[in-house]
C-alpha cells in the first residue's frame, strides 16, 4: 500500500486516492474544427510509460486534483504538485 | 425483487452512547453545521481553524476540509447561496453529517480504520476511516476524538467501530 | 520408545498435554509443537506425499517442513492443513495426517506409488486429452488437493486488522535480530522486533553460550535492554510480505483456532534477520521417513529436548555439522559421519529407515541427517524488490543490491558465524555502514547429479523428482518459471522453501550452465500460508460495502416495507407482505387511481455556486442550461467525454449564481467526482464551488391525480407550474417544493431537512389514508416510469448510448457552446445508421411480459441480434405487458413486427414508441 502526498492534506495512504488521467493532455477547442484523429488521440491514446510518469490524481477526501510524478515500476513517488495557479 | 430487510440491523437510536470496552462512542447534537467555500475561506474566518489532529474549542469553530472549504460548527446562521461580497458559497448541512465523540482508549480503534497517527499533522480533517468519508479531529482535551460522518453512513461507522473494539479485545 | 531427553529444552515438563494422532493417544508438553511431541513419542510417518502417497516423516522443525501437514480438531472445531512443525500443542488436540486414509501409517492409496512411471511431470496434460478432459476432471479433482475444508461455519473466526508504524522493524528474533533491535532501540529509534516463534531466541537456543554468557541469560538481557530503550517485541508474529512503500504485513497468531491478527505495519526501515534454512541433499529415496535436515535436528534437540533418532548417519558439508554432531552424541545418539561426495548414495528401508548405502558400503541407521548447506531466507528481500547475488564460497544466493530502507544481517545475509553476525547486526541496528564479513568456511557444492540412478526427490510435498526435472528439460521447459509450472516444483504450500535451490541447481547441471545464470523463480507473499480470513477481516455482511441508510428507515420498517439494495441505498422495494409482484402491481394501480407517496431522499442535491456556475453547468450538461430562469427546472443529460450518457436528471436554478443538480440516486458520488474533476481541470476553481448537500435533505414525492389534495391538507400552496421550484417553509423549517414528474401524473417533490422528515412523512401518509392513497416502493415506481417510457440510466442505457439514441437530438445539432462529450457526438460511430435506439415493445394482452434481456433478432439464418429488452413489466393501468428496448435503428422500425428470442424460445413483438401511457401528457396537469 503506497503513501501519496496530497499537496493540501499531506501524506495519506493510497486508498484515499483515485487516478484521474495521464498528465499533459489538453482538451481540443471544440468551438472550432477538431479532426477525428485529434479527438481520438485526446480520448484514447495513453503513453503507459514504464518508469517515470506524470499523472493527474484526485485526493478523494478533499477532492484536490494534483500532478504526481512517480515511477510506474518501483512505485517511488518523486513529487506531487497542486494544479492551482497560486498555491495558498 | 428480493426482500433483504432481515439482512440489515435496525439502525440504532442516535441519542444513546455506545460502550466499546475501554472506549465510548457518544452521539453529539450540534446546533448547526455550515459548509462554506471560497478562494480565501481559510483566511477569512474569525473562528478557530481546526486541522488534524487539532484542538477544537467548546465554542464555535471551523474545520479545515479543503484548500478552499471549511465546515463551520455551531456558528451563527448565515444565508445559503453565493455571496458576491465575501466571495463565499454557503450551504446549511446540519442534517448531512452525524457527529460522534470517541473517548477513552480511542486511537487503537481509529488505527483499525485507517493508517492514522496524531504525529503526522494534516491541514485537513477530511479522511477515509473504515472506507467511509469522515471529518476527524481532537477536542481541546486532546483525548476526545470527534467524528462527522455522512448521515447515511452513520450506522455503518458505528458498526465498524464496534467490530473493531470486539476484535481488538480478542 | 521415547526420544525425549530427561532434561533441557524449552518445554515445561510440569504441564503434560494429551492429544491423538490418526486416532492413537500421545502425550507431549507445553512448549511442544505437534511435530516435536510426535517425534519424541515414536511415530515416524506423519504424512503421505501428494501424488504417490509415499510415507513421509519430518524434514524440518519450523516453516520449511514440507511433509507433516495435519487436520487438527480442538474443542469440536476442525482446521485443515496445519503444519505440524509450527502448530503449538494444546491439550485435547486430535490430529490427522492429510492425504492419507485411514492413517499415515496404512494409507489405502499407497499403491499409487507402484505406478510412478506413468505419473511423471505432465502426466495429466498428456494422458487425459482424449476424448475430453472434462470426462476425467471430476475424478482427478477428487484425488488432488491437500486436506478437506470443514463444513462447520465458525462465526467467531474473524481476523482483527490494524495499522501500526515504527522507525525500525527488525524481522527475526534470533541472535542477529536481538542484537540489531537492541542497537536500534538504544540509538533512539522507535523499534519493533517480531519473531514467528512463541519464544525469542531463534537458533540461539542451539548454542550453550553467547558472548560468554549462558544463552537464556543472554536472550533475557537483550529483551530487557530493548524494552528498557522503548522498543517493542511481538512474538508469534510472522512477517508474511513486504509491499509498496515499506508496508509490512504481519500475521500475529493467537491460541489455536483463532484467526490471526493482520498488522499493516509502516516501517521507516527494515532489518531482515530471518536466518537461513538447510537445503536437502539429493540422493536415492531421500524422501524416506527418518531423513531429516541437520538444522532441524539441532532445533528439536535445543528447543524440545528430543533426539531425531538413535542411530544417525550424518551427511553434511557444513561447519555447523561438527557442533551438532557433538551435541547429539552427548545426548546419547550414535553418529556415523559420511562424506556426501560418495556415490551413489541411497536410503534403505520403507516405512522405517534401516540404513544408508554409500557406494558399496551399508551403514545401518534409523535416521539420516542431511545438509547441503544453508540457504538464507531472502523471501522478504525479494518481495521488496532487492536483488540477489550468487556467492560461490557459500554456495547460496545472498542479498545484493538492497531495496529502499532495507538491510539484511546475520544468517539472512549469509553471515553464518555467530560472532560475525552479532557484530554485523549491531552495526546495522545503529544504522552504521558495514561490509558483509568474509565467510569463515567454503562450502563444497553437492548438487543433484543428472543421470544418477534411483528416485531422488527434489520437491517432497509435490512429489517432483530429479527425473521429472530431466524430463522437463528434454521437453524444453528449461526456464525456471516454465520448469516450476510444468512439474509444479515449488508450487506446494511450502512454496519451495526446500525444493527451489535443488531444482534450479538440477536444471543448471542438466544444461551445463552456472546456477546464477539459471536464476530463481519469483518470491511472492505470503511467506507462509495464512488463512484467507486474515486478508478479509471484518469486511463482510453489513460491513462489506455498507449500504446507505435513509432518514426514514424506521418509518418504512413500521410500514412493513420490504427493504433492498437499490443503487447503494437500502430502500423500500414494496410495502406489506405477500407476493412482491402483486404488491408492486397494486401500489402502481393506487398511484394512478388516487395518489402515492414515494421516498426519493437519495436523489442528488448537488449545489453549484459562484460567478462561473452558469457557464460551468452549461459546459457539463448536454442540454443548454444557461437559458434556465431562476425558479425553473430542466431535464437533461451529462455525458462522458466519449459522448455516452453518464447521468440524467433535473437541474434547478435557485438564483443567478446557484444551481441544484438532482442526479440519479445511485450516481451522487460519481457525479460529484465528475464535477470536481472538470471544475479543477479546465475551469477556474476559484469561481465555481460544488456542495454535495444530498444527505442534509430528505425528499418525498407525492404523485397521482389526488396529489394536490394531499398537499392541500398540509397547507402547502400547490399553484406551481410543471418544471418549477419554490423555496418555502413548512412548520417553520425550509421546504423546497418542486414540480417534476417521473410518473407522468401530477407530481410534487417536497425536500426538507432530514431531521424533519418523520413529521412530513406522518403528515403526508395521514392525509393520504382517507383518499385511499399511500406509500409505494421502488418496484411500483419502476412500473410507473416505464409506462411513460422514462428511462433509468444503466438499465435502459448502456456504455454506448448517446442522447440522440434516446430521442434527444436537438443540442447535438444546435448547441453552440462547448460541452463535455460534444465532439464525440459527431464521429462516424455516432452517425452510424444502425445505432441502438430506445423504443417500446408491444405484445398482445393476455401474454406474459417479455423477459428482460431477451434479444430481438433478424430472420436470417443464423439470426442476428438487433438489440435487447431493457425493462419489462405488466402494466396494471393498461392491462397488458409493456417493455422498453434498445434496438438498432429502432425509431425507424416503429410499427414493425420482429422476433424476440430468449433461451431458445421466440415470440412476435411490435416495436412502438417508448411512451405507452398518455402520450399527450394530459395526466400531468389533471
Amino acid at each position: 500500500m503506497q503513501i501519496f502526498t496530497c499537496p493540501f492534506c499531506g501524506p495519506r495512504d493510497e486508498r484515499e486516492f483515485h487516478f484521474a488521467a495521464e498528465a499533459g493532455k489538453t482538451r481540443p477547442d471544440t468551438t472550432g474544427e477538431v479532426s477525428a484523429e485529434t479527438w481520438a488521440t485526446y480520448l484514447h491514446a495513453q503513453r503507459n510509460d514504464k518508469g517515470r510518469t506524470r499523472e493527474v490524481w484526485m485526493h478523494l477526501p478533499c477532492a484536490e486534483l494534483f500532478l504526481m510524478e512517480r515511477d510506474s515500476v518501483t512505485m517511488e513517488v518523486f513529487s506531487t504538485q497542486s494544479l492551482r495557479k497560486a498555491p495558498q | 425483487m428480493r426482500d433483504d430487510t432481515a439482512l440489515w440491523d435496525v439502525p440504532r437510536d442516535p441519542t444513546h452512547p455506545i460502550a466499546l470496552g475501554p472506549a465510548t462512542l457518544t452521539p453529539v447534537q450540534l446546533t448547526r453545521q455550515t459548509l462554506v467555500s471560497g478562494p480565501n475561506v481559510l483566511h477569512q474566518t474569525d473562528l478557530p481553524l481546526v486541522e488534524w489532529p487539532g484542538a477544537a474549542p467548546s465554542g464555535p469553530y471551523a474545520l479545515a476540509l479543503r484548500r478552499d472549504r471549511v465546515l463551520q460548527v455551531n456558528a451563527p446562521e448565515t444565508p445559503d447561496g453565493w455571496n458576491d461580497t465575501t466571495q463565499q458559497a454557503t450551504s446549511d448541512v446540519t442534517d448531512a453529517y452525524t457527529v460522534f465523540d470517541l473517548t477513552g482508549d480511542a486511537l487503537p480503534l481509529l488505527g483499525r480504520g485507517a493508517e492514522i497517527t496524531p504525529d503526522i499533522p494534516s491541514r485537513s480533517t477530511a479522511r477515509l476511516l473504515f472506507g467511509l468519508g469522515v471529518f476527524l479531529y481532537r477536542l481541546e482535551d486532546a483525548t476526545t476524538y470527534r467524528l462527522h460522518v455522512p448521515r447515511a453512513h452513520a450506522e455503518a461507522l458505528v458498526k465498524h467501530v464496534e467490530t473493531a473494539a470486539r476484535l481488538r479485545a480478542r | 520408545m521415547t526420544l525425549r531427553l530427561p532434561t533441557g529444552g524449552l518445554i515445561d515438563r510440569s504441564k503434560p498435554l494429551h492429544f491423538t494422532f490418526d486416532g492413537k493417544p500421545f502425550q507431549g508438553y507445553a512448549g511442544d509443537t505437534l511435530a516435536s511431541a510426535l517425534l519424541a513419542s515414536g511415530p515416524r510417518i506423519l504424512g503421505r506425499s501428494f501424488k504417490y502417497h509415499r510415507p513421509r516423516g519430518l524434514w524440518g522443525a519450523w516453516v520449511d517442513e514440507p511433509n507433516a501437514i495435519m487436520s487438527v480438531t480442538l474443542q469440536g472445531r476442525t482446521f485443515p492443513n496445519c503444519l505440524a512443525t509450527t502448530t503449538y500443542l494444546e491439550d485435547g488436540m486430535e490430529a490427522r495426517a492429510v492425504n492419507a486414509w485411514p492413517s499415515a501409517q496404512f494409507d489405502i492409496k499407497s499403491g499409487l506409488d507402484l505406478f510412478h512411471r506413468w505419473f511423471a511431470a505432465g502426466f495429466y496434460y498428456k494422458t487425459f486429452m482424449w476424448p475430453d478432459w472434462h470426462l476425467f476432471e471430476p475424478m482427478i479433482r477428487r484425488m488432488a488437493g491437500l486436506g478437506h475444508v470443514s463444513p462447520q461455519h465458525l462465526d467467531d473466526y474473524s481476523s482483527d486488522q490494524t495499522h501500526e508504524r515504527c522507525d525500525t522493524l527488525v524481522i527475526g528474533g534470533g541472535p542477529a535480530g536481538l542484537a540489531a533491535a537492541e542497537a536500534a532501540a538504544q540509538s533512539g529509534q522507535n523499534t519493533l522486533l517480531v519473531d514467528d516463534h512463541a519464544t525469542l531466541g531463534g537458533t540461539a537456543h542451539q548454542l550453550p553460550e553467547i558472548d560468554a554468557t549462558p544463552t537464556p541469560d543472554w536472550i533475557a538481557a537483550r529483551r530487557s535492554a530493548i524494552e528498557a530503550a522503548g522498543g517493542r517485541i511481538l512474538t508469534a508474529t510472522t512477517a508474511v510480505g513486504i509491499y509498496d512503500h515499506n508496508l509490512v504485513g504481519l500475521a500475529q497468531s493467537g491460541p489455536f483456532g483463532t484467526a490471526p491478527r493482520l498488522i499493516r505495519l509502516r516501517a521507516g526501515r527494515i532489518i531482515l534477520a530471518t536466518g537461513a534454512i538447510d537445503r536437502p541433499l539429493t540422493f536415492a529415496n531421500n524422501d524416506r521417513p527418518g531423513v531429516m535436515a541437520l538444522a532441524a535436528a539441532a532445533e528439536y534437540l535445543a528447543r524440545y529436548a528430543t533426539l531425531p533418532g538413535r542411530d544417525i548417519a550424518l551427511l553434511a558439508n557444513t561447519p555447523e555439522a561438527d557442533t551438532i554432531a557433538a551435541q547429539l552424541t552427548q545426548a546419547g545418539a550414535t553418529i556415523t559421519r559420511i562424506d556426501p561426495a560418495q556415490n551413489p548414495l541411497s536410503a534403505r528401508g520403507g516405512k522405517r529407515l534401516t540404513a544408508l548405502q554409500a557406494g558399496d558400503r551399508t551403514h545401518p541407521a534409523d535416521t539420516i541427517l542431511a545438509s547441503g548447506g544453508l540457504t538464507p531466507l531472502v523471501h522478504l528481500w525479494r518481495h521488496a524488490g532487492g536483488k540477489l547475488d550468487w556467492c560461490e564460497a557459500r554456495n547460496a544466493f545472498l542479498p545484493g543490491t538492497p531495496p529502499q530502507n532495507m538491510t539484511a544481517a546475520g544468517a539472512a545475509n549469509g553471515t553464518f558465524d555467530t560472532d560475525q553476525a552479532l557484530e554485523e547486526a549491531r552495526a546495522t541496528g545503529q544504522n552504521a555502514p558495514i561490509k558483509r564479513p568474509a565467510p569463515t568456511h567454503r562450502i563444497t557444492p553437492h548438487w543433484p547429479t543428472p543421470g544418477s540412478p534411483g528416485r531422488q526427490w527434489i520437491d517432497f510435498q509435490h512429489d517432483v523428482t530429479l527425473k521429472d526435472v530431466e524430463l522437463a528439460a528434454r521437453e524444453n521447459y528449461t526456464s525456471v518459471e516454465h520448469l516450476k509450472r510444468y512439474t509444479t516444483l515449488g508450487m506446494a504450500s511450502d512454496q519451495g522453501k526446500t525444493s527451489n535451490m535443488p531444482g534450479l541447481a538440477a536444471m543448471a547441471a542438466i544444461q551445463g550452465r552456472p546456477i546464477p545464470e539459471i536464476g530463481t523463480t519469483t518470491f511472492r507473499p505470503p511467506f507462509v500460508p495464512v488463512p484467507i480470513e486474515m486478508y478479509h477481516g471484518p469486511h463482510s455482511k453489513q460491513l462489506w460495502n455498507p449500504l446507505k441508510r435513509l432518514p426514514l428507515e424506521p418509518q418504512h420498517r413500521t410500514a412493513n416495507a420490504a427493504l433492498g439494495d437499490y443503487g447503494g441505498w437500502l430502500r423500500p422495494g414494496w410495502y406489506g407482505t405477500g407476493d412482491p409482484e402483486t404488491r408492486a402491481q397494486s401500489e402502481a394501480r393506487m398511484a394512478r387511481d388516487t395518489a402515492a407517496i414515494f421516498d426519493a431522499s437519495p436523489l442528488g442535491k448537488i449545489e453549484i455556486m459562484g460567478p462561473d456556475a452558469e457557464a460551468f453547468v452549461n459546459f457539463i450538461y448536454y442540454n443548454t442550461i444557461a437559458t434556465l430562469k431562476p425558479g425553473k427546472i430542466r431535464y437533461g443529460f451529462m455525458l462522458t467525454e466519449g459522448g455516452a450518457v453518464f447521468d440524467d436528471g433535473v437541474i434547478a436554478r435557485l438564483d443567478a449564481n446557484r444551481f441544484v443538480i438532482s442526479c440519479s440516486s445511485s450516481h451522487v458520488d460519481s457525479v460529484r467526482t465528475h464535477l470536481e474533476a472538470w471544475r479543477q481541470d479546465g475551469n477556474d476553481p476559484d469561481r465555481i464551488f460544488i456542495h454535495d448537500t444530498t444527505q442534509h435533505w430528505a425528499t418525498l414525492t407525492v404523485t397521482g391525480p389526488k396529489a394536490r389534495q394531499i398537499l392541500d391538507t398540509l397547507d402547502l400552496d400547490t399553484d406551481l407550474p410543471h418544471m418549477s421550484l419554490r423555496e418555502t417553509e413548512w412548520r417553520d423549517t425550509p421546504l423546497r417544493l418542486a414540480r417534476v414528474s417521473f410518473t407522468g401524473d401530477t407530481s410534487f417533490e417536497l425536500s426538507l431537512r432530514a431531521s424533519h422528515a418523520p413529521a412530513l412523512w406522518d403528515a403526508l401518509t395521514q392525509a393520504a389514508k382517507p383518499l385511499n392513497a399511500g406509500p409505494i416502493g421502488v418496484e411500483a415506481l419502476s412500473i410507473l416510469r416505464a409506462e411513460k417510457g422514462f428511462l433509468m440510466i444503466g438499465k435502459d442505457t448502456d456504455g454506448e448510448t448517446m442522447p440522440h439514441d434516446l430521442g434527444f437530438p436537438a443540442p447535438r445539432q444546435k448547441k453552440t457552446t462547448p460541452f463535455v462529450g460534444d465532439r464525440s457526438l459527431h464521429t462516424d460511430k455516432a452517425n452510424a445508421p444502425d445505432r441502438k435506439q430506445l423504443v417500446g415493445l408491444t405484445v398482445p394482452s393476455g401474454t406474459p411480459p417479455l423477459p428482460t434481456g431477451a434479444h430481438l433478432v433478424t430472420e436470417d439464418a443464423p439470426p442476428r441480434s438487433l438489440g435487447y429488452v431493457t425493462s419489462s413489466y405488466h402494466s396494471p393501468t393498461l392491462g397488458r405487458p409493456i417493455a422498453l428496448a434498445l434496438v438498432a435503428n429502432g425509431t425507424d422500425r416503429i410499427g414493425d413486427t420482429v422476433t424476440a428470442w430468449h433461451l431458445g424460445e421466440t415470440r412476435q413483438v411490435t416495436i412502438s414508441p417508448p411512451c405507452a401511457l398518455d402520450p399527450e401528457g394530459d395526466r400531468l396537469d389533471a
